[in-house]
């Protein structure tokens, strides 16, 4: 099916309708988590760890119990069940679920800097600082793990009794040592990522309340409503007795995949019977609100002369930090992405993620399918310089195509339209830029990938969506999304009324209610457009299926005669022959024929990963491939760059509404231009010494440049309407990109990110005019 | 998080303000608020009392003869902007617009930037560079001190307790005097890495310098003025030879340290270059081939 | 301490205590849940307010310091439905992802076309810099920003 068709086909999809959330967010109109408050709210504040490891002598909350206005200081032992548990697969060669646990609040240990310690209640949050600032912990300092690479040695101090090594994965295609040893050309080198926050905007927070029949209800800044469940089990309460509600989020990026407040507003509830506020600080946000793993690679590549990948061999290494959250499936992705989008015939990949006393780690956007472009790309860069190669002609020469499968064993269902992704970026770029001074160099980058969309699928994955006229011919709009800026719920209007025909003016959206809409599953993994948006468009598809036969009996045509449209049912072949909606749905409950839809997608499934080295198997759905380009402007003596122009173009299968998918690549290139140049939690010997914006460097308007997106559209994807996932993918190719660019203008050979103006400078100064 | 609960209390006079400052150890003045507020928020001071004193009116500048007279509470806003000041002080000018953020500009005061004596603070450096004087008001009445005897460290002036700046006299330049500052962050509006501010006199031939004022900040605990680069200028003209004797000057004489974020290498690399860049852009100034 | 300001145009009288911040005294006591709290430390500028008209950050302002003032809110500028301009601009141009930031990069580009500080891409860039975005890689708000300086 060509562009063209794929264009013609539809009336409201891919159409850049302004989103119906936008206008009353720009007034201020739009009611974030915090922002509400309840006669008689309390207020919850945490009493976080001090110290990264250590064993807690004792804690004494006398005087901040007798602070005035103190309801209550929550420890451990106050928790119903203190332990969250976590189910992690892979674990060691004994690949099943390994169960995993963080604790609520710290049960005589402490193993993070920023670990929740003591809950706090107290009528104002002068009170509650107050008291937090009172409580006396008498802490036995541990020894600390503060290198992933030395936490798995034999005398490493541990931070769990079951040892350091959290999960690994190893596999092994073909015979990889035989074709290093063999091969014409190999190249190798090692690469390291930081940790990274997600800096969303919104810190952490929620209001709670208990509502009738004894439901506490958590509304919540979440990625996840489904953590009702969680909170229901600390509590010891049926899960149907607590029920999230997601506002529209301030930001996530997976840092709210987690939970984050709602443990502890279901605590103080649960514990007052009174309304509780719980909103982090800032700082408490940045150092003690999960980080993106730092990952450590170990790259081995080898060609024939021709340039044709022969053999890799990837070690990976990943900072988990102090308890396990994500970090197995977060690894996972790494292993499965760890190759690149390139076919080659002997692949060993061993990967291990360990725990150490840095804050922990866990999802980010990206989810370790993005650290690993760093070294895949890294590779192919180096590999092309040795062979003298073009850079995008070596990775041409090498891309996968449809069919093929990742040395994981997982399947391409779908195009990979790398090779037009390349030219359209090459086609762009234009000339180079000159230097705007005598101690300036430019440099041009360019980066592929592949980074997958929905999640895992042994995790059978589904969503349901409800759609019902009400009898005015409005439609109704029920699911469980959580909305958390991208569009989701925009998207999933326009989708309705694609199918429904009726206006999106005239749809209200009602989402991210655990206990009013039908679950859709995590606003995480890129899935909701793609799982969410296929509920939708199933809901939304049959309920047309059914409204048709009764409109088509109403114009007494055949059924496949009607067209759906803003003003009702009409005749294909004679337009003036219409149903309005409002007759339609009379005479549907005439006929006991439902106007309302309950539908159920479900994602493939897979077979779970075994304790064998031969498993190959399907670990995701699809994936969204893309190809960046950057041109950079550096100044030789003290290292900055200055990002001077950018394109960034993916196949996003279908573009719903194109403005929110521009929107997403823009916005993700200017968070791995962030992760590139300037991001990074920085910790010495466990201490986490970033705790603020002032630190804590993400980009500003001045360091972005008009980042151009080029959206291209195949019309393959297994989202609604062929569409494929966007948020995650583009945010991984920028940091090879600038490696790449920064290699072009003064034959440094980058590594480690961030790429600081330091580190640059003692690069350039390091080896001044030699090349690899 | 939040600030502590304290005292507050309006100052109608400068002398008010003084006699409550002198009497409570925990007693801090706030001006604009723009450094001392989100260290109390962060938990980094927590005073007992404050004491307002932006309803005093101690704010504008006067040109007196060849001084300029800075009221305390004049806002960096009003520096980087009013057409009038740029002219009369481009240095401070140029300083004020890389300070912080727009709105940080909008409340900070010149005189709140002073007494702070952040180790990169640009109008400390811009103070430095055209020496003058800070004028005190304490319990014993009103006295002037040198801006160099003023900044004497890291987070630490020469005001004793009880003392209030009201405002400093700066040196102007003579006419046809060339000035630059330039400093790096790592991001935009950042605290700097390093930064210089640098005032050039050009002899009547205008090819030499007559007089020069090198102030560096990023390579100690407070800004540096490096005598050894000003006798260097005099006489001279700025010269690729002459900045490179510069930057070995800034190598020597820099006592920056690491921390967790940067090593003091780095920021005396980026001092060198800050430096480097200032006078050259100075000269041309002066000479006129340039804005 | 009672302090009296107006805020959006409605007089108020309040009893806060000295080490509110404006931030805090407009959210919690005001109700002003416009005002959002993004780091307390003056670097993201989600918490921007007009102070007697300039443009200023609500966490480090003390609250007892805006007695007497004039106070406006991102909520002050549309009329019903009716957008200001810079709002309408931002809207239609994509530039509104999780709109956390979104009320304080509205003053903060009022403020900056107002005094003619945006009459280059670059110098709406540097006028942007207190005012952080974690979703839009800024290019929209950008557009939206010089579209109304266009107009103005």
């Amino acid at each position: 099916m060509s562009i063209a068709d794929v264009k013609a086909k539809h009336r409201v999809v891919g159409e850049e309708i302004v989103r119906h959330d936008a206008v009353e967010k720009v007034c201020g109109r739009t009611s974030y988590s915090a922002d509400a408050a309840l006669p008689g709210m309390l207020h919850a504040m945490l009493r976080r760890s001090d110290v990264c490891h250590a064993r807690l002598r004792s804690i004494d909350v006398e005087r901040a119990k007798a602070i005035d206005g103190v309801v209550a200081v929550l420890l451990a032992d106050d928790v119903p069940n203190n332990r969250i548990w976590v189910d992690v697969p892979g674990q060691t060669l004994e690949v099943g679920a390994l169960k995993s646990f963080q604790n609520v609040l710290a049960d005589g240990i402490v193993r993070y800097h920023g670990e929740p310690v003591a809950l706090v209640i107290a009528r104002s949050e002068d009170a509650a600082l107050a008291a937090v600032d009172a409580i006396e912990i008498d802490y036995e300092r541990l020894p600390v793990v503060d290198d992933p690479g030395r936490a798995l040695d034999d005398d490493a101090p541990k931070v769990h009794e079951s040892g350091n090594l959290l999960t690994e994965w190893v596999l092994e295609e073909g015979d990889v040592d035989a074709a290093l040893r063999d091969a014409p050309v190999v190249v190798e080198d090692s690469y390291q990522t930081q940790f990274i926050d997600h800096a969303y905007l919104e810190p952490e927070s929620g209001l709670a309340w208990l509502d009738t029949d004894g439901v506490i209800v958590i509304r919540a800044s979440t990625q996840v409503i489904e953590h009702f469940r969680d909170v229901a089990h600390i509590l010891g309460v049926d899960e149907n007795r607590v029920r999230v509600i997601a506002p529209y989020v301030g930001g996530g990026f997976g840092g709210k995949e987690d939970m984050t407040v709602e443990p502890y507003l279901g605590l103080a509830v649960s514990r007052t019977g009174q309304p509780v506020r719980m909103v982090w600080s800032r700082q408490e946000s940045l150092q003690a609100r999960q980080n993106r793993h730092a990952v450590r690679m170990r790259y081995r590549t080898a060609a024939d002369e021709q340039g044709n990948l022969i053999a890799q061999d990837i070690e990976i290494l990943s900072d988990g930090g102090a308890y396990a959250f994500l970090s197995a499936l977060v690894l996972l992705y790494s292993t499965t992405c760890a190759p690149g989008p390139y076919r080659c015939p002997n692949v060993r990949i061993h990967s291990r993620v360990v725990y150490t006393n840095h804050t922990p780690c866990s999802a980010m956007r990206g989810f370790g399918g993005m650290q690993v472009a760093l070294g895949y790309e890294g590779q192919m860069d180096k590999l092309a310089r040795r062979l003298g190669m073009d850079p995008l002609e070596l990775r041409r020469r090498n891309f996968v195509e449809k069919g093929d499968t990742l040395a994981i064993g997982q399947p391409l269902p779908t195009h990979v339209a790398l090779p037009e992704l390349t030219e359209a970026v090459e086609s762009r770029m234009g000339p180079r830029p000159l230097p705007s001074g005598p101690d300036k160099l430019v440099g041009r980058g360019f980066s592929c990938n592949l980074q997958s969309y929905g999640r895992c699928v042994w995790l059978d994955d589904w969503s349901s969506a409800w759609i019902g006229f009400e009898l005015d011919g409005s439609l109704v709009i029920r699911i469980g999304v959580p909305d958390i800026g991208c569009g989701q719920a925009s998207s999933l209007v326009q989708i309705a009324s694609e199918v429904l025909g009726v206006a999106p003016g005239r749809i209200t959206i009602h989402i991210g209610d655990s206990a009013l809409n039908p679950l859709t599953g995590t606003t995480t993994a890129t899935r909701q457009l793609y799982m969410s948006g296929n509920a939708v468009l199933k809901a939304a598809t049959e309920l047309r299926d059914g409204l048709s036969e009764v409109a088509a009996a109403m114009l007494d045509v055949e059924a496949d005669r009607v067209v759906f449209s803003p003003d009702g049912v009409h005749d294909g072949d004679e337009p003036d022959r219409t149903v309005g909606f409002p007759a339609l749905i009379a005479e549907c409950a005439r006929r006991d024929v439902p106007w309302q839809r309950l539908s159920v997608f479900n994602g493939p499934k897979g077979a779970a990963w075994k304790a064998d080295e031969r498993w190959r198997g399907r670990v995701l759905p699809d994936f969204t491939y893309g190809c960046h380009a950057v041109d950079i402007e550096l100044d030789r003596e003290t290292g900055h760059v200055r990002v001077l122009r950018y394109v960034a173009a993916h196949d996003v299968g279908r573009a719903i509404n194109p403005a929110s998918v521009r929107g997403q690549i823009v916005g993700a290139v200017a968070m791995g231009l962030g992760q590139a140049l300037s991001e990074r939690v920085v910790f010495e010997e466990g201490q986490n010494l970033t705790g603020t914006f002032a630190q804590y460097l993400i980009p500003t308007a001045v360091e972005i440049p008009d980042v151009e997106a080029i959206v291209l559209e195949s019309g393959e994807g297994l989202g609604p309407f062929g569409a494929r996932g966007i948020g995650e993918p583009p945010v991984g190719p920028p940091i090879p990109a600038i490696a790449a660019a920064l290699h072009d203008a003064a034959g440094v050979t980058m590594t480690v990110t961030p790429f600081t103006s330091e580190r640059i400078a003692d690069a350039i100064e390091g080896r001044t005019g030699a090349a690899d | 998080m939040l600030p502590r609960p304290f005292d507050f209390v309006r100052a109608g006079s400068a002398g008010e303000a003084s006699a409550i400052l002198a009497e409570s150890d925990g007693a801090k003045v706030i001006a604009g608020g723009q450094s001392l507020v989100p260290m109390m928020s962060l938990g980094l001071v927590t005073p007992t009392c404050l004491v307002d004193i932006t309803g005093l009116e101690l704010d504008g500048v006067e040109v007196l003869g060849g001084l300029v007279r800075i009221g305390a509470l004049t806002r960096h806003r009003e520096l980087e902007r009013s057409a009038e000041l740029r002219s009369v002080l481009p240095l401070a000018a140029e300083a004020a617009a890389v300070i912080g953020n727009p709105r940080v500009r909008n409340r900070g005061t010149f005189g709140g930037s002073l007494s702070h004596a952040d180790p990169t603070a640009e109008l400390c450096a811009v103070a430095l560079a055209h020496g003058g004087r800070v004028s005190l008001e304490g319990p014993e009445g009103e006295r002037s001190v040198e801006i160099e005897d003023f900044l004497i460290g890291y987070f630490e002036t020469a005001a004793r307790q009880g003392e209030l700046l009201t405002g400093a006299e700066l040196a102007l330049p003579s006419p046809g005097s060339g000035t630059a500052f330039v400093e790096i962050a790592e991001r935009d509006g950042d605290f700097a890495t390093a930064g210089a501010a640098v005032i050039l006199t050009l002899d009547e031939g205008r090819e030499r310098c007559a007089a020069a004022r090198v102030v560096v900040i990023g390579i100690d605990g407070l800004p540096v003025r490096l005598a050894e680069v000003e006798e260097l200028c005099v006489g001279e003209a700025v010269t690729d030879s002459l900045l490179d004797a510069a930057a070995a000057i800034v190598e020597r004489v820099a006592m920056a340290e690491d921390d967790a974020f940067v090593s003091a290498r780095h920021r005396v690399r980026c001092a060198r270059a800050c430096t480097g860049r200032a006078l050259r852009i100075a000269f041309e100034r002066a000479r006129g081939e340039r804005q | 301490m009672n302090i009296s300001l107006k805020v959006n145009g409605v007089a108020a009288e309040v009893d806060v205590p000295p080490h509110w911040t404006l931030l805090r005294m407009l959210r919690d006591m005001l109700l002003h849940h416009e005002v959002k709290h993004g780091c307390g430390e003056g670097v993201c500028g989600a918490c921007t307010v007009l102070l007697d008209g300039v443009a200023v950050n609500g966490c480090l302002v003390l609250a007892v310091q805006a007695d007497g003032a004039d106070v406006r809110t991102v909520a002050s500028l549309a009329e019903g439905d009716a957008l200001h301009p810079l709002q309408r601009e931002l809207v239609e141009r994509g530039a509104v992802q999780c709109g956390f930031c979104t009320a304080g990069v509205v003053l903060g580009a009022l403020e900056a076309t107002t005094i003619g500080a945006a009459g280059s891409r670059e110098e709406i860039r540097r006028s942007l810099a207190g005012n952080l975005c974690r979703c839009t890689g800024y290019a929209t708000i950008v557009d939206a920003v010089e579209a109304y300086q266009l107009t103005r």
